[in-house]
């Protein structure tokens, strides 16, 4: 049994150290600008990836500025597509499950917001139509998938894949849960940092007076 | 109404080599940085009027685009096939021609509008080709492609133009610490005068063949300049900016004068590492990096200098880096 726990590990440690680093920080700056225009962030994902999408809208949303929830005006604003499971399974019932992320999303999408798709596979027909009206608005599109990327690699802007073979699907979404956790960690960090630097101006100021 | 948005830029190095006498035999290479001060276009349809309004630091009322005397909103419109019932609106929070590239950005943030209002939405690369196009084809002016580049994409890159025409948009991928911190270090000084960039660039233009060398050598410090950025070496960045401004002084006589030169003098003697005028030159903004420890006697000497040089309105604009590029802020025709 520990031979068996040892394996897994090990391939976790490999695909670990072979993280796609400039993918993912081009997907932080695709954030950071959504912040700055005051846009909104999708996020939608299948079975698993719509858990961690979940998981994530609710650390985005709020953990990021946890320790100063008061003092940050403007916020993300992360939401996971459908909102509502009447929403989903009226999509799927009525039209087609193809139709569940991009119908919801076609409700709300403007220019100035962002799509986060998650997708082990990458070929995730509702996926890919939810991407495709995502580039009908040159919306900027996050890929985060897994096996051989699929067709969603190829067509994200930040092209973030955890290369593995076909179908290990607890490696990839247990490393989709971590890539995701590095945008939360990196804008609380920020966030912080910035609070400090607007703490230390305003002591300066108070000083000089 | 539709108001759309673009930022203006800081142009740290490479400056002069997105022309195409240079990078259609050299590739030219610039790193630049959007900055937090916006062009915003307002673009209104009027249906029940029959003229053309244009709003900037003149307000024009014409029955046809062909009268405009804004030449970029003339040609736009005249591209487009847009000839009444439109009112086109421009605001800032600096001043044109101040080195900071805002004028592409008007021309960015003008494209991305007007696409916008005959119902066509542009990715960042096609509105960045439409504003060169409206520029240096449709317009003639003899600028590069850089600052559209710059002012469409948002953020930190190194652009890199190619001897087939392409642009390459490669971003520099500074951490939240490192960008804030080079904040610290960067004073922007506003001169307060302005130039047309056009002039200095014509005569730059026609001094490329003689300067290629300098040129190639300015592509080449691109990379270098931006290792210095990823590694947090502000100092080193700030000396090849000195080395920079000096190869730049030999490419138009313009570029320079000897006011400007007295304030990077003082600059450097109250222990800024360097810097460079913003632009093509002449005037504009000089944008120093310092220590933090010497910084407010920088911007203080440089105060007090320029009064004395009669740059009167000159003084420090706080500056930020940011990520975001043209945007369409609004759309009331729908979406």
């Amino acid at each position: 049994m520990e031979q068996f726990i040892q394996e897994f590990s090990q391939k976790a440690i490999t695909l670990l150290n072979n993280l796609p680093k400039v993918e993912i920080a081009k997907a932080m700056n695709i954030l950071q600008a959504a912040f700055e225009r005051d846009g909104r962030i999708y996020v939608i994902g299948n079975g698993g990836s719509l858990a961690l999408a979940t998981h994530w809208v609710a650390d985005f949303n709020k953990t990021v500025f946890s320790h100063n929830l008061d003092e940050h005006q403007r916020r993300f604003q992360a939401i996971r597509l459908p909102t509502t499971e009447e929403e989903l399974t009226a999509w799927a019932n009525d039209v087609g499950y193809d139709m569940v992320f991009s119908g919801p999303l076609r409700n709300y999408i403007q220019d100035s917001d962002v799509l986060i798709a998650i997708s082990s596979s990458g070929n995730s027909e509702n996926i890919i139509r939810a991407v495709e009206l995502a580039h009908e608005h040159k919306v900027p599109v996050i890929g985060i998938s897994g096996f051989d990327g699929g067709r969603l690699n190829p067509l994200s802007d930040a092209k973030i894949l955890i290369q593995t073979t076909q179908g290990e699907y607890e490696l990839v979404e247990g490393i989709h849960a971590i890539v995701l956790h590095i945008f939360t960690k990196y804008f609380k960090e920020y966030f912080d940092h910035v609070l400090l630097l607007r703490r230390q101006r305003d002591k300066l100021h108070a000083t000089a007076h | 109404m539709i108001i759309s948005s673009a930022p203006m830029r800081i142009s740290f190095a490479g400056g002069g080599t997105d022309l195409p006498d240079f990078y259609t035999r050299y590739p030219g290479r610039v790193i630049s940085s959007a900055i937090d001060k916006f062009i915003f276009i307002a673009i209104n349809h009027a249906p029940y009027t029959n003229h053309v309004a244009a709003r900037y630091s003149l307000s024009e009322e014409v029955s046809h685009p062909s009268e405009l005397k804004n030449t970029r909103i003339r040609e736009a419109l005249l591209d487009l096939g847009i000839e009444k019932n439109i009112e086109i609106g421009s605001f800032a929070p600096i001043p044109a021609r101040t080195g900071l590239g805002s004028s592409s950005s008007f021309s960015v943030a003008l494209m991305k509008g007007l696409y916008a209002y005959v119902g066509k939405k542009l990715d960042k690369r096609e509105v960045a080709e439409a504003a060169c196009r409206l520029e240096i084809d449709l317009v003639k002016e003899p600028i590069g492609k850089q600052d559209q580049y710059a002012a469409a994409f948002g953020g930190f890159n190194v652009l890199q133009f190619n001897p087939d025409g392409t642009v390459d948009v490669e971003p520099v991928l500074l951490d939240y610490k490192k960008r804030m911190l080079l904040e610290s270090h960067l004073i922007l000084f506003f001169l307060g005068t302005t130039r047309d960039a056009s002039s200095v660039l014509t005569e730059q233009k026609a001094n490329t063949q003689k300067n290629f060398e300098t040129l190639k050598r300015m592509s080449d410090s691109v990379p270098v300049f931006k290792e210095t950025l990823l590694h947090a070496d502000f100092k080193s960045a700030g000396e090849m900016l000195l080395d920079g401004w000096t190869m730049k002084k030999q490419l138009a006589s313009a570029i320079s004068n000897t006011g400007i030169d007295n304030l990077y003098e003082i600059a450097i003697s109250r222990g800024a590492w360097g810097g460079k005028i913003l632009g093509a030159g002449g005037a504009g903004c000089l944008m120093m990096l310092a220590p933090l420890d010497s910084r407010a006697a920088v911007v203080e000497a440089l105060t007090v200098g320029a009064k004395t040089e009669g740059f009167e309105a000159a003084c420090e604009i706080p500056v930020g880096f940011v990520q975001a590029g043209a945007e369409i802020v609004t759309n009331s025709y729908g979406r």
